[in-house]
């Protein structure tokens, strides 16, 4: 006996709930943008410049204390994070603006042993500066990446797929627009750092959505060519519904992965993992519900003008 | 005492972090790398064979024998230190005995 965990003769109606999830989209996506106007992305040093000190205690203490021993270097303003295990005695000093860079480490280890003494010594594992010209570029160049290999797939998909319709290249590019934005919108909620590494995260959920969205498309463009006579919203349903066990499964299997990524992967790989796995779940869904119905808006909208152009 | 090694990145100052840690086996040096003009900082351990370091152990010594291998592995050894300290929260440890002498 074979396993089937989509049954081959599925027949959901997708095309038929369009307006309510089209309509939910909307509003996400609203959302979204609001957070990022209002709230913003977690930079990290990458892309706001400044200094990142990692530093390990003998004994436990608290972000206040460190704060408090770091004043009297008179550095700027000071973000002290937990970083790791409580056993493990490590935080992340982060000094957006600093005005002496000379020697930080060794400042640094000098102000926290004066404080704390010989009973629980500081030690600076690490410290790393971005100067904060590179991490604006870096910020410019990283929305450049995202928009460049947004609109280049559209026009891609859009060329390809011209024979049946110019508007899957369109409705690739909203499709992947939603979900840079549900994406965006998630990792404001969550305060995830946004790195270079979350960064290379969101490209590749680009590259995931606009491939489920492509494998969707092609189904759609094969059976109008089989049924000429079957209106658009039948076809492109069987469509979805004939990719159905490809797409769950092709889908589940990497949302399995990025699951124990995310409980096991440390800070360093949880944010990227997170990044990962909404955006494969929204790649997935807008496939489904942004990009397929705005071909169905268009055609529908380009059929009722020629019709409307013939009456006249 | 620190000495100065030039790499792609720039110039370098290598020091001992920490006292040295002696066993009847092992000598166990932590050595930080920090940039000259203190953008960056990085600490390593390095755990020698205490028949491959002349007896008693001493810190200045072990950073000289190193310091021209530090300059030819500078990159590597970096991004191993940085990864270790970065994901897994704990020095990264290079590993010299009789298996593997490096400039020992």
């Amino acid at each position: 006996m074979s396993l089937q965990l989509i049954p081959p003769d599925i027949n959901l109606d997708f095309v038929g709930k369009r307006y309510f999830f089209v309509a939910l989209s909307t509003v996400i996506n609203l959302a979204a943008i609001f957070l990022l106007l209002s709230v913003g992305l977690n930079y990290g040093v990458d892309f706001v410049g400044g200094s990142v000190v990692q530093i390990k205690f003998d004994k436990p203490t608290s972000g206040d204390q460190i704060r408090l021993a770091l004043g009297v270097l008179e550095l700027g303003e000071v973000t002290v994070q937990d970083f790791g295990a409580r056993n493990q005695n490590q935080f992340l000093v982060r000094f957006e603006k600093v005005r002496n860079i000379g020697s930080l480490g060794k400042r640094i280890e000098g102000a926290l042993n004066e404080k704390y003494g010989s009973g629980n010594q500081a030690h600076v594992l690490r410290v790393e500066t971005v100067g904060a010209k590179v991490g604006h570029d870096l910020r410019v160049d990283g929305f450049l990446a995202v928009a460049v290999a947004t609109i280049f797939m559209g026009v891609y998909i859009a060329w390809q797929f011209a024979r049946v319709s110019w508007s899957f290249g369109a409705g690739a590019v909203i499709a992947l627009i939603h979900d840079v934005l549900v994406v965006s919108g998630a990792l404001v909620l969550s305060r995830f750092e946004f790195d270079l590494t979350t960064l290379a995260a969101l490209l590749t959920v680009i590259g995931y959505s606009v491939h489920d969205t492509i494998i969707v498309s092609d189904r759609i463009r094969e059976d109008a060519a089989k049924r000429r006579r079957e209106p658009l919203d039948s076809i492109m349903n069987r469509a979805i519904n004939e990719t159905l066990s490809r797409t769950i499964l092709t889908s589940g299997t990497a949302l399995t992965v990025l699951a124990a990524l995310l409980a096991l992967g440390g800070p360093i790989l949880r944010p990227a993992a997170f990044t990962l796995f909404i955006g494969i779940i929204t790649g997935t869904y807008s496939s489904i519900y942004i990009a397929a119905p705005v071909v169905l808006f268009w055609e529908r909208g380009h059929r009722i003008k020629g019709a409307a152009a013939r009456a006249a | 005492m620190a000495l100065e090694i030039v790499t792609g990145r720039g110039v370098y100052r290598i020091l001992a972090a920490a006292p040295l840690e002696c066993t009847s086996v092992n000598v166990v040096l932590t050595l930080a790398m920090e940039r000259a003009d203190g953008i960056e900082r990085v600490v390593t351990r390095c755990r020698v064979a205490r028949e491959l370091v002349g007896e008693p152990p001493e810190s200045d010594a072990i950073i000289e024998r190193l310091k021209g291998w530090l300059a030819r592995e500078f990159e590597l050894t970096r991004e191993a230190a940085l990864k270790a300290i970065r994901s897994e929260r704990r020095l990264h440890e290079i590993i010299f005995d009789q298996a593997n002498r490096g400039p020992f």
